[in-house]
């Protein structure tokens, strides 16, 4: 198959009114990636404004108590509170380039929407946030901060509401409006070139963890992991990674209520090939077909489908998938409040529970380097929901 | 020959413009649609498009997205549709019948199944929005191998441009040139370089040209006459069918007042 798959996984699946669109896409991304110029000034807004790089911290409390070294990668600590900002940086000046004034984005927590609105901001750009209406009444105060922005958010009522939608909706729009609207796609997912796109913006985790790594241990750690619900974290923590097959690459998806309730988000565990949002992968669905909706105590990883690198990363056996259920995510994250002072996003509370017991395997001279992708003010009221009893509110 | 093909040359022999709806498969429900395919084949509807609902419509605005939504929570699936082509044409339909439908929708049904049952089944057309050229190579070589395949009709667009030549050069039964971008049902403001674009594809296409999205009377083409060889209604005709509840009488004289207009 063609560069626009990765084994049979990926491709263009959009309407002919955007196959234009994609191949401009394409080649003024294939021009930035070779031009230093446009990596300097990414750079640039890395280190002067997004605070990188962001440090390797080795959880001492946590590294004792289970019983092997536990580094976090603290992308929690960037500006905007994850690591979504990285790619919008490099999305947006790739749509300066371009010329394009407007930019549009879908978001289910709300993580890539501020991000997206942030970017705006910063380089003057129009923006709109795409967002179902389910989503913007759980997530109040990140529709706050994107409007306090400049951004306009627009709520989605359509289907389940939720980010699925709220990314069909982004998707129609741009399909309407592409002549002068870039858009920004937040995770590894849809159409060539977006999940190449995201995983080199993102690919500024793996670079600076490995070198940290090094310099700390003098070689490569046993084990690399991340969350995984579209796959932009992860698949920014692995790229490094990749091609030394000593490192273990393990994807944490979200079981939710548990696999077997079918209240779930593991796309990869439970899903069939299918297409969506412009791509190949593997995806939740029905018996007819149709999408099913994902479930998830994190927002950020309430997603039906899973980029198609990750899906290919699967099936080659290059790294593992599994998955973790809303219970064992926040005793995860309760766990790191109080043993390590850090209250993380609900989203990467998954990877640190499957890493928990992960640890249990391995040896006290050994090492996880985990992607620690967000910080958890967001979710200060799901959290406190949860604890009090109230149940979620996702 | 495929009924698509044969029903166009006949409309072309006669000098006339085929006149094509869409309506969304399973509504009001199984028994009432199977009735509306016919009371419109009574009126003279030249083709039908007939949408299997998906829960991800894309390429569709809210008429579409809603008759979509309503049909699933019905239980409709391509099962079903096919099954009432079937019947239908057992009854001795001989309406050209054109699935508009999702990709996912048909590789989850399985390629090589899905060829087979279109033409078991008697569908004589597939069109597949999220399913660019690109994209096509295998459902069209698992199509060339079945006898009776639907033919894989191409969306061409106002930005297509350099693409058309490309998009034409296989295609058969008729090319379907969407008027304005972004997604079915909006308003009949056709892009600015609608009449440029459908001479651009008028000029290199062997199989008719019908142009399709926002359009409500024959007026709203009635300029582009020379141009195309025919017209397509989707969400205004589902718009009118669910404000009358299923009026059959109705959708018989807005076919038959379309068709006499469109050719006036």
């Amino acid at each position: 198959m063609s560069n626009t798959y990765y084994g049979e996984f990926g491709g263009q699946y959009v309407a002919e009114t955007l196959m234009n669109t994609l191949n401009e896409l394409e080649k003024a991304f294939e021009e930035v990636i070779k031009d230093p110029k446009f990596w300097d000034e990414y750079n640039y807004y890395l280190k002067e404004y997004v605070g990188r790089e962001t440090p390797l911290y080795l959880a001492e409390r946590l590294s004792e108590k289970y019983g092997t070294k536990i580094y976090l990668k603290r992308e929690d600590l960037n500006h905007t509170g994850a690591h979504k900002i990285n790619n919008v940086i490099g999305q947006i000046l790739l749509a300066k380039r371009m010329g394009k004034t407007k930019v549009i984005a879908e978001t289910g927590a709300g993580q890539h929407g501020v991000a997206t609105a942030t970017g705006a901001a910063l380089f003057g750009m129009g923006c709109k946030v795409y967002m179902g209406s389910e989503d913007i009444e759980r997530q109040h105060l990140n529709v706050m901060r994107m409007e306090m922005l400049g951004a306009e958010v627009v709520s989605v009522q359509s289907g389940s509401n939720t980010l699925k939608d709220a990314t069909n909706e982004a998707i129609r729009t741009w399909a309407k409006e592409a002549e002068d609207t870039f858009y920004v796609i937040g995770s590894a997912v849809g159409p060539h070139p977006y999940p190449k796109m995201v995983k080199e913006f993102q690919r500024c985790i793996s670079v600076e963890a490995k070198r940290q790594f090094m310099e700390k241990e003098g070689r490569l750690p046993e084990v690399v992991m991340a969350c995984v619900g579209g796959g932009s974290n992860s698949i920014g923590m692995f790229a490094e990674f990749i091609d030394e097959p000593g490192v273990e690459l393990i994807g944490v998806e979200a079981a939710g209520m548990g696999i077997e309730s079918g209240k779930h988000a593991s796309a990869m565990a439970l899903g069939k090939p299918g297409v969506l949002h412009g791509m190949r992968s593997y995806l939740l669905q029905d018996e007819d077909g149709n999408v099913q909706l994902a479930h998830s105590i994190s927002a950020g990883l309430d997603y039906p489908g899973v980029g198609p690198e990750h899906a290919y990363l699967r099936d080659s056996g290059r790294a593992q998938y599994v998955s973790i259920t809303d219970d064992e995510a926040m005793a995860a994250l309760s766990e790191l409040c109080k043993l390590e002072g850090i209250i993380p996003a609900i989203e990467s509370a998954h990877a640190l529970a499957y890493a928990f017991k992960k640890a249990k395997t391995m040896t006290k001279d050994q090492a996880i380097v985990l992607c620690l992708s967000g910080r958890g003010d967001k979710d200060a009221h799901t959290i406190e929901s949860y604890f009090s009893g109230n149940g979620y509110l996702n | 020959m495929n009924r698509i093909e044969a029903r166009l040359q006949q409309v072309q022999a006669k000098g006339e413009k085929a006149f094509v709806t869409y309506i969304t498969a399973g509504l009001p429900d199984m028994e009432g649609c199977a009735k509306l395919i016919k009371a419109q084949e009574e009126a003279g509807l030249d083709v039908l498009e007939l949408g299997i609902p998906f829960s991800d419509p894309v390429a569709d605005g809210p008429t579409i997205q809603a008759a979509s939504y309503k049909s699933i929570q019905q239980g409709t699936n391509l099962k079903k549709v096919f099954d009432m082509v079937e019947k239908l044409r057992g009854e001795k339909c001989e309406l050209p019948i054109v699935f508009m439908m999702y990709f996912n929708t048909v590789l989850y049904y399985g390629l090589e199944a899905f060829a087979a049952r279109c033409a078991e089944a008697g569908v004589d057309g597939v069109i597949i929005p999220d399913l660019p050229y690109e994209e096509q190579e295998q459902l069209q070589s698992i199509l060339d191998k079945t006898e009776n395949a639907p033919i894989l009709l191409q969306l061409i667009t106002p930005v297509s441009r350099q693409r058309i030549p490309m998009l034409v050069e296989k295609a058969r039964g008729f090319v379907y040139c969407i008027s304005s971008m972004g997604v079915t049902g909006q308003s009949a403001d056709f892009h600015k370089d609608v009449v440029t674009y459908l001479q651009d594809v008028k000029k290199v296409s062997k199989v008719p040209v019908m142009l399709g999205f926002g359009i409500r009377t024959a007026q709203d083409v009635s300029s582009l006459k020379d141009t195309i060889d025919g017209c397509i209604v989707g969400s205004h005709l589902i718009k009118m069918m669910e404000e009358s509840n299923y009026d059959l009488e109705k959708a018989k004289d807005y076919i038959r007042t379309f068709k006499k207009e469109l050719n006036a």
